[in-house]
């Protein structure tokens, strides 16, 4: 137990001078991604190699959180050369503990190649992935085991909290943070100093505050890395605004389907307590503060504000009509502040390194940086953090490597279910909540989906109203009833019956709809598809005029045929079919039985490429198939 | 606390605490409504009492029943924007509840089509009057919700009114309270002995 | 009170006994004591003399009688009825008594606290893989909660089933990421693989299937979890080894 800003610092400078100065590390990324790529198999054979070597006690294993390359993943980067190895498996774990860790040698095999000059490159830091952005949140994840609250200690952890106990009154913690313009990255964007005066001021104890960690959009998934990463750095920054409030009670919100986060976050939170971070007179600073995990249980609308204090009240996590801000009656009608991960995250920095230093990152009115979870039809997916500024252009093509396939870049959707498609003509614009909003997309969580030419922008409408009509809680008529009107006629609309009139019942729908829902989801539904009708009206037309899907997507407008001048027979397509619709005898002709096909586009996938006689049609009026094909 | 402000150009006071539509009500001003009820917590789901309510130099629309009184606001309750919201409201509601004389009394008074979307009916425009009324008035907690979204039904739980259900039977109070009308053939379908979601 | 005549009385040794009882039982000080009380109490029982009926003793020896009369009345109807379940299924009825035992220790877990009803029925779901009829009442009647609240609960998330679960669970992700790159393709060969659809489970007991939003291995999409296992775009052959190593 540490009793005061005193025996912190002593602690700490006991776990540096414990730390041997130029000791080889090698960190092995074991986030959810890595993980589910084996890493831990990578991390089992690192630990026996060391010992079968005699090397362990020069060498330290470490288990981290995120890198962020996920695409290019297991990871491991061996220290202090900072050679990055990527797609690590099991079988190069021997090689790489005898040539690099032990003889100094490296890998090339193992190293990133760039895909236009073939160049290999060494260090972490000179990959483009890496280098183009600005990793002051992630970089940490690479250098701490996140069960290990000396690792955070011994990095500077902490550091800011003591600061802020022995220095500052609550006031001037809440004008930092005011000075340094932090804004909500969970997707408002609404400035996180206004929110925290709110609450403070409200009358009525006790206060809450509250992490948000539902982050329900799909595709995103940078608060769990942070959480399963650096769990004690959104723990800092809760109990320091938790200091400024005037709260001592606080709450984490995490999402049931993020296991290990919950795992590190739990073993965290003991950690901190029996550090003294914790529970009573912190830091002997008579601030009392503890934290309790309330797990969500699979619902999106469930992250929204209000809706997810009616859960941790032990409700059903239905939104509430909003017309009293949270900040001012929140849970059980007290001043309860919530705020994503990432915000909380950030305000340890701005305590330890001061305002301007976080103001001189980033654009004027969108200061510091933006993790953002880049995936879909990119080269390097994975998680991105970068200043507010950077282009789309940028983040795509320099940090992504652009699209695979040589396909061409069709949209990007921004801000999850939430936010709109933007398409090409604006990819040099710059990446912030304000711009975003402004090209009618909006930053949202941080989600960046990258689409090609192959995504048909009808059925990406018709994905994010589907997953909103399963999302929505059903409470209010324009939510619950609207959307599933919009989606029954984007149905139609891509099943080839769709009619003159469809888009314009979708726009007033979709105006309805924004105006009329209880919530914030209701109140957004409407923006994929009034995005994509802004941008891609051209791709609607097709299907309702010509019922057709331009990008080859929508099933009932495409049909896979097998071309007889060039099938040799060779049945593979027959025997891979899932469901029977390939007819024909061994060394004939074969055929698809357009009645039972699923389109499930495996028969194209393997048919030989020297043959490559299975052809995906874009089917007009002509050939339109029934539905059920088994 | 008094508060001062206008609806419809009328000057009108309530006590702080108030909502719109019950300043509303008590100045003889009408607006039409499903989900509320006097007696019963306001719910904000049925949205057919919104109102335009202009503040400072912002208008937005909101739903009188749960909005507080505030000093100064300017109270719209019949314009364009709003009929035209009410009116979609309807015409979806019809979808569900085609032949509820008090649906049909408002699609006449705001030109809502009848069949303008494909009618499914299940007679249930999930206002939850019966719910709140038996939780909160009754204290049987008879009656339910279950699911979301498309998915959520209403739903009676016959044995927590007590006495092998037999209260529930004689009480029906619930009834009078349908906007559908159709109560009565609802309570026998959806009995909860072990209730599965498709 | 004046005491002139003597009456004496011969008993037998079972007589000598009774009344050596009953004055144990009167706390009277003489055996004679005990004939003079039984004298009064007749007295008084066919109103020859104003009295109280029996006095402590007596009211209470009845009421005792009475009560355990009661008591074992309903122990013999709970016997009849524990009788009737136990002949259904042995295993079965202490399967349900051990369940209702562990819902207590999860509901006292988390404080007997309606706040973490949510909590306290996902831990529940874990322990069980589902959320039985009389595990929902049990918490009703802990957590002083009407019933009707925790139904909607427990229909309103996804984390939660009414009916027993499959023992893997198999879950595709479709995510926006994986839905890009072909999820519903997927989501179709282990449908078929499994023969179930979403949302249900096989009728063995041995899979369920579900879709889930975004499990954050984008990287990997098209993504399938099995358990704690994942996996990437497997092939109908891959599937099959998978569904081999589930028991």
């Amino acid at each position: 137990m540490l009793k005061n800003a005193e025996d912190l610092e002593k602690l700490r400078n006991e776990l540096l001078k414990d730390k041997k100065k130029e000791q080889t590390q090698i960190a092995v990324c074991s986030g959810t991604g890595c993980r589910a790529n084996a890493s831990e198999k990578v991390v089992a054979a690192f630990r026996q190699g060391l010992q079968d070597l005699g090397m362990e006690d020069e060498v330290e294993l470490k288990n981290t959180g995120c890198h962020g390359f996920c695409e290019q993943g297991p990871i491991a980067v061996i220290l202090p050369q900072d050679i990055c190895y990527l797609r690590v498996k099991e079988e190069n774990v021997e090689e790489i503990l005898e040539k690099t860790v032990r003889d100094g040698e490296v890998i090339e095999e193992l190293l990133f190649e760039d895909e236009g000059t073939k160049e290999k490159i060494i260090e972490e830091s000179k990959i483009p992935f890496y280098k183009n952005q600005e990793r002051i949140l992630l970089a940490e994840n690479r250098k701490l085991d996140p069960k290990n609250i000396d690792d955070y200690i011994a990095h500077g952890g902490y550091r800011a909290l003591s600061k802020v106990l022995q220095e500052m009154t609550p006031e001037e913690v809440m004008d930092q943070v005011d000075k340094a313009n932090l804004r909500g990255r969970g997707g408002g964007g609404f400035p996180a100093g206004k929110k925290f005066r709110t609450t403070a001021q409200a009358p009525g104890e006790p206060k809450y505050v509250i992490v948000n960690a539902d982050e329900g959009d799909p595709g995103a998934y940078m608060d769990r890395s942070i959480l399963e990463g650096n769990p004690h750095r959104v723990l800092e920054g809760l109990i320091i605004g938790a200091y400024a409030i005037g709260s001592s009670q606080g709450f984490v919100y995490v999402r049931q389907e993020y296991p290990l986060a919950l795992e590190n976050l739990t073993i965290a939170l003991e950690q901190a307590r029996e550090k003294g971070f914790l529970g009573g007179n912190i830091l002997d600073s008579g601030f009392n503060f503890d934290v309790a995990i309330h797990r969500g249980a699979g619902a999106f609308v469930s992250g929204e504000s209000s809706a997810l204090m009616t859960a941790i009240e032990g409700w059903v996590g239905e939104p509430r009509p909003k017309y009293i801000r949270t900040a001012v009656s929140g849970i059980h009608g007290k001043p309860s502040n919530l705020n994503n991960v990432e915000t909380w995250a950030n305000i340890p920095l701005i305590m330890d390194k001061g305002v301007d230093w976080f103001l001189n990152i980033g654009t004027e009115n969108n200061p510091g940086t933006k993790i953002l979870s880049l995936v879909g039809n990119v080269r390097n997916t994975g998680l991105v953090e970068i200043a507010m500024g950077t282009s789309l252009r940028q983040l795509i093509y320099d940090i992504g490597g652009g699209i695979p396939g040589d396909k061409k870049f069709k949209a990007v959707q921004t801000g999850g279910p939430s936010g709109g498609c933007i398409p090409t003509q604006y990819l040099d614009e710059p990446i912030d909540f304000d711009n975003l909003s402004r090209i009618g997309s909006m930053m949202g969580s941080g989600g960046m989906i990258v689409m090609d030419e192959e995504t048909c922008m009808v059925d990406v409408a018709r994905y994010f109203l589907n997953f909103l009509k399963e999302e929505s809680c059903g409470k209010c008529t324009p939510c619950r009833e609207g959307i599933k009107q919009m989606l029954d006629i984007l149905d139609k609309i891509s099943q080839g019956k769709g009619e003159e009139g469809h888009v314009e019942l979708l726009q007033e729908l979709g105006d309805f709809v924004e105006e009329a829902s209880l919530c914030a989801l209701g109140t957004t539904a409407p923006y994929p598809v009034l995005s994509t009708i802004k941008y891609f009206q051209d791709e609607y037309e097709a299907h309702i005029k010509e019922k057709e899907c331009p990008a080859g997507v929508c099933k009932e407008l495409i049909a896979y045929v097998i071309d007889e001048k060039l099938c040799t027979g060779c049945a593979l397509c027959r025997k891979n079919c899932p469901s029977d619709a390939i007819a024909g005898e061994p060394k004939e002709t074969h055929t698809v039985i357009q009645g039972k096909c699923i389109k499930c586009g495996i028969c194209l996938e393997v048919c030989p490429p020297r043959f490559a006689a299975v052809k995906k049609e874009k089917a007009g009026k002509k050939v339109l198939v029934e539905e059920g094909g088994n | 606390m008094s508060v001062e402000f206008t609806i419809d150009g009328k000057k009108v006071t309530g006590e702080e605490g108030n909502t719109v539509i019950d300043v509303a009500f008590a100045n003889g001003l009408d607006i039409p409504h499903l989900c509320y009820h006097k007696d019963l917590e306001p719910f904000g789901g049925c949205r057919i009492c919104v109102v335009e309510v202009e503040k400072g130099n912002r208008r937005r629309l909101v739903v009188s029943c749960v909005y507080p009184v505030e000093e100064d606001i300017k109270v719209e309750t019949n314009n364009e924007r709003i009929r035209n919201v009410r009116k979609t409201l309807i015409e979806l509601m019809l979808a569900r509840a085609p032949s509820s004389p008090k649906l049909l009394e408002l699609a006449n008074e705001y030109g809502a089509e009848r069949n303008r979307f494909p009618v499914e009916p299940n007679n249930c425009i999930l206002c939850g009057l019966c719910v709140r009324y038996c939780d909160e008035i009754k204290g049987k907690n008879a009656v339910g919700y279950v699911g979301r979204g498309t998915s959520r039904r209403i739903i009676f739980f016959p044995e927590n009114a007590g006495e092998e259900a037999q209260e529930c039977m004689k009480c029906q109070e619930c009834f009078n309270l349908c906007p559908t009308g159709v109560m009565p053939s609802n309570f026998g379908i959806y009995t909860l002995a072990h209730f599965r979601l498709k | 009170m004046e005491k002139s005549k003597f009456v004496g009385l011969r008993l037998t040794p079972d007589e000598e006994g009774l009344a050596e009882e009953l004055q144990g039982l009167l706390g009277l000080e003489t055996k004679s004591s005990v004939f003079l009380y039984a004298l009064q109490q007749l007295a008084v029982a066919y109103d020859l003399i104003p009295g109280e009926r029996g006095k402590v003793y007596h009211n209470d020896w009845r009421k005792t009688v009475n009560r355990l009369a009661e008591l074992q009345e309903q122990a013999q109807a709970h016997a009849r009825f524990l009788e009737k379940i136990k002949n259904q299924s042995e295993g079965m009825f202490n399967d349900m008594v051990e369940m209702i035992k562990d819902v207590d220790t999860i509901v006292d877990q988390h404080g007997c606290d309606e706040g973490r009803l949510i909590q306290i029925l996902l831990d529940i779901q874990r322990e069980n893989n589902w959320l039985s009829k009389e595990a929902v009442d049990w918490v009703a009647r802990r957590l002083e909660i009407p019933a009707n609240r925790i139904y909607h609960i427990a229909t309103f998330y996804k984390a939660f089933s009414l009916e027993p679960r499959g023992r893997h669970s198999v879950a595709i992700c479709t995510g926006t990421a994986c839905h890009v790159r072909g999820s519903m393709r997927l989501l179709d060969r282990v449908s078929q693989a499994l023969k179930i659809k979403p949302g249900q489970t096989s009728a063995d007991l041995k899979f369920s299937l579900d879709t889930v939003n975004c499990l954050g291995c984008c990287a990997l999409g098209p993504v399938i979890q099995v358990d704690d296992e994942y996996y990437s775009n497997p092939s109908s052959q891959e599937l099959e080894e998978i569904k081999e190593q589930c028991e």
